[in-house]
């Protein structure tokens, strides 16, 4: 009830404060930003007792505070505060890779490898099967060849298999789960999101031959897809290896470093065009196993600046879901996102039973697999950029299934760590 | 270079700088560091390299907002009013009359000089003297932290010149704030809201309502939560919020940020986690300030200005020097805090910088003219501000140090001769039966304790 006042009066004096400004106000993007923390913040909390995870409050506040709803965050600021967005995907890789131990790997390595293959083959076929099956209800695809049919629904598979890890890292921060549900989730997301930008590449490759878009010459760039893979491992090592050093010899402050590191990791990489994630994610992965024992103090750091960042991050991605767009594809939308769910979970059990990895851990950690997010929106829109007219009706379904994936994703990924029994008391 | 790699690089050299040079600096050489940095800026700035373009450096205003509301808050800290009774009113009386001598010196001053120098009438210059009277006004505490220790509970800390300095200074925020607060409310472009434009009273009260709806609102958002890391979430958030509101609507973010700062001390049961907080990001950000400060500077080479900057600076020192003694010696406090305690004074730091950037970032009138006065102050005084305050309170503390290490001499002997005289005389004086080790650890940490019952987060736990 308290949540609901506070988020009332918030409400009223940001009204009063639009008024007195008047014409002659200055710009409003840090005030927003504030009231965007704290109005997310809030939503959060209320949702809480319900048994939703809070990020679930976050998006839902920036769907009510967006251009869709009140309003109040507008589409510039939305732009300019996008920094804010690139942060939060940088600072969640590097959290991410941090997780990772050498000896986790080892141990679990070859069962996650196992489960990401099938799980990947599954969802990818399914996906595109269903795509092409309901390929007359979609007006860009309706009259098109076979040949275009299928190139237009592989390239919505490929963005369709992307999981979050923003997501997955968000509410294991928020629950401190960490048992083999969650270590197996972990491990599967962040395997898959190393593969998706090597598959998401040949699959665009193969459509720009069956598809050619205007004024492209349609030759397969390789050499760009390679150095965006060699070279964030290459870049994300380099930084890694840095920041071990930072934590053997000085490991001082390190909630500022670490928000350093992710702003300077997200910069080199889009300076250098290699890819964000996997360069952040290389560099959490080394200083962590080469920081001489001190990874998990820069990783608990880390947490505590990922708190207010995952509360903007997930209110922004909530403010860019138009509810509007979603409604009128639901046709569409709703068998393929069963579909996807239902590979998901056949590939998860399928490549768990391979793994000979005891049945009740891919029965739960396939709930964590749901959610989209920050990458799979990325991808959307390359999607877009490549086909402007085509591509850019594909993005708007692909965004409204992200939409519906980013919401009931985050629920799921709770219940299934509810059922595996380890969410802690806070959690 | 792009400007979120010079955003990062900026950070880095503001990191840097508040955990390398600056303790090292402080303890060693009693050098407050920070001014250097506004060098810094410049020499980063478009005056010199042009690092920092322009278009980055607007890019910037939101951190610079932040860091101007940032200050305001942190000056806001020592206001707890359980704390405040405490102290003798006759460190007020001379805190308020020589931060009153310097207002009105230096602005009348300013008045003065901006008529001489750029010939426009006094009523056209009052507005921008008053602003520069009120930046004037500000004093480093910095300088105390710097010279004896920046716990208040510091037994040191409790000598009455050192008293003064510290009341002095949180006295010289206050009025500065308020001052500066009302003069951009007066000068706040008269756009009609809704009906008709608001009256100068209006925009005042707007200001103070928006820290107080800020502080309000932290309160009630939290109350007594005490984790870290909620506590950085919503007060970051309200810090923002407040801050960016007060910008949006033209007016001063440190005096909304002020009066939430306020509020919160004096709300909070539990100050403790919130300074923590608050304090954790002051120095990253001063430091942040004083760059971006540095390469908006845009110093003249006319005689005319160099004038005024003089006159601020000799009629600023004289003021808080012979206004100090003035009243000191009025009050026939000179023994207790000595005669040239506003020598402790002089020194200039973060509020300045922030009050002075706010105002040229407006395109007030003679902003450059008021920011450069700032600065230069800054720059030749923020640097020996310890060194003032140890030049001033040396004299007085130094008996009181020998009396107290006399004192517990003292002590400690009689309380060993009574212990080999009487087998078991702390456990009986204490009615415990415990092995004397734990009676000494017990001892120690009574000793604590007491000596930490002035600090602000224990104020509230009693």
């Amino acid at each position: 009830m308290r949540r609901l006042v506070i988020l009332l009066v918030l409400y009223a004096v940001m009204g009063g404060v639009f008024v007195l400004g008047g014409i002659e106000a200055g710009t409003p993007t840090l005030m927003l930003f504030g009231f965007l923390i704290l109005g997310a913040y809030s939503v959060g909390e209320l949702v809480k007792p319900l048994g939703i995870p809070k990020i679930v409050g976050y998006l839902v506040a920036g769907v009510l505070f967006g251009p869709p709803g009140l309003g109040y965050v507008s589409k510039p600021v939305l732009a300019e505060l996008n920094a804010v967005s690139n942060l939060a995907i940088a600072l969640i890789a590097f959290l991410a890779g941090a997780e990772l131990q050498m000896s986790e790997i080892k141990a679990r390595g070859a069962a996650i490898m196992k489960m990401v293959s099938v799980e990947l083959v599954l969802t990818f076929a399914s996906v595109t099967a269903v795509m092409v099956a309901l390929r007359g209800l979609l007006p860009f695809m309706a009259q098109a060849p076979m040949s275009e049919a299928i190139a237009f629904s592989m390239l919505f598979a490929a963005v369709a298999v992307v999981h979050s890890p923003a997501v997955t890292m968000a509410l294991l921060t928020e629950t401190r789960a960490n048992g083999p549900v969650a270590r197996y989730t972990l491990g599967v997301v962040l395997v898959m999101d190393v593969a998706v930008v090597l598959i998401f590449s040949l699959v665009l490759a193969a459509a720009r031959s069956l598809v050619p878009p205007a004024g492209d010459d349609g030759g397969v760039q390789i050499g760009a897809v390679v150095w965006e893979i060699g070279g964030s491992v290459i870049v994300g090592a380099v930084l890694g290896a840095g920041i071990a050093a930072y934590l053997r010899f000085i490991s001082r402050e390190l909630f500022i470093f670490g928000l350093l590191v992710a702003l300077l990791g997200a910069e080199v990489a889009r300076i250098l065009h290699v890819e964000t994630l996997l360069t952040l994610l290389v560099a959490g992965f080394v200083a962590e196993n080469a920081g001489g024992g001190r990874g998990a103090e820069l990783r608990h750091a880390l947490e505590r600046a990922a708190a207010p960042v995952f509360v903007v991050f997930f209110a922004l991605s909530g403010a860019k879901i138009d509810p509007r767009t979603v409604l009128p594809l639901w046709t569409i939308v709703v068998p393929v996102v069963l579909v996807r769910m239902a590979g998901i979970w056949s590939g998860m059990q399928l490549g768990g039973r391979w793994a000979r990895l005891d049945p009740s851990i891919p029965q739960r950690a396939w709930m964590g697999l749901v959610s989209q997010a920050g990458v799979a929106i990325g991808l959307a829109t390359v999607v877009a950029d490549v086909y402007p007219e085509r591509g850019g009706q594909l993005r708007a379904l692909l965004l409204a299934t992200i939409a519906i994936n980013e919401t009931i994703g985050p629920i799921l990924f709770r219940l299934g760590l509810k059922r595996a029994g380890e969410l802690t008391e806070g959690g | 270079m792009t400007t979120p790699l010079l955003l990062i690089l900026v950070a880095a050299l503001a990191f840097l700088a508040t955990h390398v040079a600056y303790e090292w600096l402080a303890k060693r050489l009693l050098i407050v560091s920070g001014a250097e940095y506004l060098i810094l800026g410049v020499l980063l700035g478009p005056q010199v390299t042009g690092l920092f373009t322009p278009a980055a450096i607007e890019a910037f205003q939101p951190i610079a907002i932040l860091g101007i509301g940032w200050m305001g808050i942190t000056a806001a800290l020592p206001l707890r009013l359980q704390r405040l009774v405490r102290i003798p009113a006759v460190h007020y009386r001379l805190a308020l009359v020589e931060a009153i001598a310097t207002l009105a010196l230096v602005t009348a001053g300013a008045v003065s000089a901006l008529h001489v120098a750029f010939e426009v009438d006094v009523a056209m210059a009052l507005a921008p003297a008053l602003c520069l009277g009120a930046i004037a006004v500000a004093s480093t505490p910095a300088g105390l932290d710097v010279a004896y220790g920046d716990q208040r509970n510091d037994s040191r800390r409790r000598a009455p010149v050192l008293l003064q300095i510290e009341v002095a200074n949180g006295m010289d925020a206050f009025l500065s704030v308020l001052a500066f607060g009302i003069m951009i409310a007066m000068m706040h472009v008269a756009a009609p809201v809704m009906i008709r434009a608001l009256t100068t009273t209006e925009w005042v009260v707007v200001t103070l309502g928006i820290g107080a709806v800020g502080g309000t609102l932290f309160h009630l958002f939290l109350g007594n939560e005490r984790s870290p890391d909620r506590l950085f979430i919503s007060l970051g958030g309200a810090v923002i919020l407040t801050s960016g509101a007060a910008a949006y609507l033209n007016l001063s973010p440190t005096l909304a940020a002020f009066v939430m700062g306020v509020i919160l001390v004096n709300s909070l049961r539990h100050t403790g986690p919130v300074e923590e907080v608050l304090r954790g990001a002051e120095r990253p950000l001063y430091y942040v300030l004083l760059l971006l400060a540095g390469a908006s500077w845009a110093p003249a080479s006319n005689v005319v200005w160099w004038l005024v900057i003089i006159h601020y600076v000799v009629l600023r020192t004289l003021a808080k020097l012979w206004g100090t003694g003035i009243v000191t010696w009025l009050n026939g406090a000179q023994s207790e805090v000595g005669l040239d305690w506003g020598r402790a004074l002089i020194g200039q730091g973060r509020l300045t910088i922030a009050l002075a950037l706010d105002y040229s970032r407006r395109g007030l009138p003679y902003g450059d003219v008021i920011f450069t006065c700032a600065a230069v102050s800054v720059v030749f005084t923020e640097f020996f501000a310890a060194r003032f305050v140890r030049s001033v309170a040396a004299p007085l503390v130094a008996p009181l140090e020998t009396l107290s290490a006399t004192t517990e001499a003292v002590v400690g002997t009689v309380t060993e001769t009574m212990t080999h005289a009487i087998p078991g005389f702390l456990r009986q004086e204490r009615g415990e039966s415990r092995p004397d080790s734990e009676s000494r650890s017990d001892s120690h940490s009574i000793a604590h304790s007491v000596s930490h019952s002035d600090s602000p987060s224990d104020d509230g736990a009693r």
